[in-house]
């Protein structure tokens, strides 16, 4: 028989739901160390005082970090896209969300390192928190940083897509619809949290197993921290327990490896399910604002759209996810005259980072429901709608790609009738090629020119 | 009290992985000296099943029983790099690196198969574990002898390496022309929900979606992540924030006790159906279901409650105490001219100060 097409077992399927696949909480190498974190109480402030000597000194303490002792303290998620890091491993003069990590301590027990946690004597001053994204330039609100509440892409504070001429499709349009949608942010919720051990070699290397999501990534992150050649570090894992995107982030593995370090004994940082739940990245809380230039039979001209992503307090993988939200922005349709506008702002709330769907989610959400009061406003059929506008073969993207193989008619026509939908007319037999005598509207003809020469 | 039932639609598109900076997979395999594979990668798999798929398209490519092959994606000593498992790009970007690698296996073994042989290896075909002369399946010689006479006989090593990468396409700053997807993948959701207008509540009956993966390199782990990203996308439709009371910050759910996530008390009834568009470029013809299987039921579900009871709930989830309040309000557009405007005192303009100064707005 041959592999492909065939519904082979998933190779750990057996050992997962029998409870005998291995994860980074079944490696319990001799003498290991475990780590807790004192994480800021308040949402922002100023850290006026911080002095950990009592903690390291408490029984079972075998190391104690703060921002000061890691070599290098800030390292950008997109560093490789050129965007500079803004998120320090561990707080150095302000906190920026409830929950940010502040210390990391190793010791003997839990038990230990949570009563030195306790000990250390730490005074926040709070500031007011800034929260509502819609805020993000009104001058009474608090700043994130001093240059604002605004992530700035390259040239533009925003990332832009444009194409065709979207002030001639208004002006042409019978109709236009406007609406807001507001997806919520939310958890990744994986059964394994977030986890690292750390083991110190006797060839000087250190091991690290890890629950991320990309082994080289994460390797690269914490040679950045650690300022060491990815030579000095091995990464272990490959099998994770539930990712969704969340684990592309890499918060446990360098305080563990410098830990490590400094202890010389293999050292476990490990979130609690309510640090799993409270503190480490969640799907962002999204605002899109469309507004269509619609034609009475149900043709969109040209899509206007504000997207504000809530990035929470440090970028991370915001930027990337607003990127492909804009380049998304068209959904399953050709729409020939655009201009998308998306911002990442900053709040004082756990940053957002990557999650399955990353940006297109909640692009997804506010297109469809957009079409369906369209389809409302207009007295349309939704499948016919959907239909008339949808991407062909051949068509051209937001951001300029010809798309080869679309399928969005036959996703539609299999639907209808899976759904025991009856598709009238014309509906009833398209295809995802446009037909020879098929009507192509006006507003489509520019495009379609433009392929035609092959430009 | 009254239960209203309603159908909604939603049809998305979603991107085979999302290059922006440069996003290689690499793969390098060697066979032992009786013909099984060894496969090491990077791709971490988060238990969507990506070592199952990679350990077939190499079994299939290279021409050996797919319980051949094993797949070491442990450590970064050994395997070499992935970007990593996301924007759904283990299948395509992944699997394409692991079909060029075995490509190479391929060519080593049946290089080794000519000389035993004396054919050229341009004339030979193998597949299920035997090499034979193309046309004559008569002489055909297992790959065990084969990779046993290599090791032993010729002091030949069976393997091969490669790497897939599409050259990263930058985002023009002025108008975002860029190509930084592999392919795209197309789905619809059908949702059938009931509503109740006593106390807000919302049921999904039934979901009924379409999704076009390219090929289903393995038909149970496809259904396997439309089931699972069905259950998501009901859990953001309906259930889950991490922020009750956004923006506000308060009352956040530390525990699954007190963060509702999808159960089995949810599970609608499901019918899918997987089309096969192949992709020119996909390993096999596949492209990405991963991500995008839980981004239509959302749009659905609101949709439906729109059919049912006739009110739009755009802030996501649909808890009962927003249905309740919609219900209650029956908000309707408001009409300027020729612009219906929903949702207005939501909007940047309407909330932010100056009148929304400062962003590039839908209505300048």
């Amino acid at each position: 028989m041959k592999a492909v097409g065939a519904s082979t077992p998933r190779y750990d399927g057996i050992s997962a739901v029998t409870g005998r696949s291995m994860f980074v909480d079944d490696v319990r190498p001799v003498g290991l160390l475990h780590v807790k974190v004192l994480r800021s109480a308040q949402h922002s402030a100023r850290i006026a005082r911080l002095d950990t000597a009592a903690a390291a000194a408490m029984p079972g303490v075998r190391g104690v970090i703060t921002a000061a002792d890691v070599p290098r303290l800030v390292v950008g998620a997109l560093e490789a896209q050129g965007i500079p890091g803004d998120e320090p491993l561990l707080a150095l003069d302000e906190v920026r969300y409830l929950g940010q990590p502040i210390v990391a301590v190793a010791a003997e027990t839990e038990a230990a390192a949570r009563a030195a946690v306790a000990a250390i004597d730490i005074e926040l001053q709070p500031r007011e928190p800034f929260l509502d994204i819609r805020l993000a330039l009104d001058p009474d609100q608090p700043r994130i940083t001093p240059e604002g509440n605004r992530f700035h892409y390259e040239k533009h504070v925003e990332r832009r897509v444009r194409r065709g001429d979207v002030e001639r499709a208004f002006e042409q349009a019978d109709v236009i619809v406007q609406g807001v949608y507001r997806p919520a942010a939310i958890e990744h919720a994986p059964v394994e949290t977030q986890a690292a051990v750390a083991i110190p070699e006797p060839d000087g290397r250190i091991t690290i197993h890890s629950t991320t999501q990309a082994l080289y990534y994460s390797m690269s992150i914490v040679a950045e921290h650690l300022k060491v050649p990815l030579g000095r570090l091995k990464f272990v894992g490959g099998q994770v327990g539930g990712g969704f995107g969340g684990k592309v982030d890499t918060p446990c593995e360098s305080v563990a490896a410098l830990l490590a370090l400094r202890t010389g004994r293999p050292v476990k940082y490990a979130f609690t399910r309510e640090e799993e739940m409270l503190c480490s990245s969640v799907r962002a809380a999204w605002h899109i604002e469309i507004a269509d230039a619609v034609t009475s039979d149900g043709w969109i001209l040209g899509r206007r759209t504000l997207t504000l992503h809530d990035a929470g307090a440090y970028s991370r993988l915001s930027p990337y996810g607003t990127n492909k939200h804009t380049f998304h922005m068209g959904g399953a349709y050709t729409i020939p005259n655009v201009a998308f506008n998306s911002y990442v702002v900053w709040t004082n709330r756990v940053p957002s980072s990557s999650m399955r769907g990353f940006g297109v989610t909640s692009a997804s959400f506010a297109i469809e429901t957009h079409m369906e009061r369209i389809a409302s406003v207009l007295g349309m059929d939704s499948w016919e709608l959907r239909l008339r506008n949808a991407t062909r073969t051949g068509d051209i993207s937001p951001t300029g790609v010809r798309l080869p193989d679309p399928s969005a008619v036959a996703t539609l026509r299999g639907a209808a009738d899976a759904a025991g939908v009856r598709l009238e007319g014309a509906y009833g037999a398209m295809t995802d090629a446009r037909g020879p005598g098929e009507h192509i509207p006006e507003h489509l003809l520019p495009a379609i020119a433009r392929l035609q020469v092959g430009a | 009290m009254a239960r209203h039932r309603g159908t909604g639609l939603a049809a998305i598109e979603y991107p085979t992985g999302m290059n922006q900076a440069g996003d290689p997979s690499q793969v390098w395999i060697k066979l032992k000296p009786d013909g099984h594979v060894d496969v090491f990668t990077g791709t971490c798999d988060l238990g969507q099943g990506s070592r199952t798929v990679h350990a077939q398209i190499a079994a299939d490519t290279i021409g050996v029983p797919y319980d051949w092959v094993t797949l070491d994606n442990s450590n970064t000593d050994s395997s070499p790099l992935c970007t990593g498992t996301f924007a759904s790009r283990g299948i395509f970007v992944g699997g394409n690196a692991i079909r060029r690698a075995a490509v190479k296996a391929r060519e080593a073994l049946l290089d080794v198969a000519g000389e035993m042989m004396e054919v050229d290896p341009a004339d030979l075909t193998g597949e299920e574990g035997f090499v034979w002369p193309l046309g004559v399946p008569a002489k055909k010689m297992s790959v065990s002898e084969v990779a046993l006479a290599a090791t032993w006989t010729y002091g030949r090593m069976i393997t091969g390496q490669a790497a897939y990468m599409k050259p990263f396409s930058a985002p023009d700053p002025d108008t975002g022309e860029c190509e930084p997807h592999y392919a795209l993948s197309y789905g619809v959701c059908v949702a059938d929900v009931e509503v109740c207008d006593e106390t807000g509540d919302v049921q999904v009956r039934k979901l009924v979606q379409v999704y076009d993966v390219g090929r289903a390199i393995n038909p149970s782990l496809v259904a396997g992540q439309i089931h699972g990203g069905a259950m998501m996308g009901l859990g953001l439709a309906l259930l889950e924030e991490s922020y009750p009371d956004y923006p506000g910050v308060e009352h956040r759910g530390g525990e699954f006790g007190s963060y509702v996530v999808p159960s089995p008390l949810e599970l609608p009834a499901m019918e899918d159906r997987v089309l096969e568009n192949p992709s020119a470029d996909g390993p096999f013809g596949a492209k990405a279901i991963g991500e995008m299987a839980s981004n239509a039921q959302p749009p659905a579900i609101v949709n439906a409650i729109h059919d049912a009871v006739g009110v739009w709930i755009t802030e996501l989830p649909a808890k009962p105490e927003r249905v309740l309040r919609a219900l209650r309000e029956r908000a309707e557009p408001v009409r300027r001219g020729k612009r219906v405007v929903f949702d207005e005192a939501l909007s940047v303009r309407a909330t932010s100060s100056l009148d929304g100064a400062g962003w590039l707005l839908i209505d300048d």
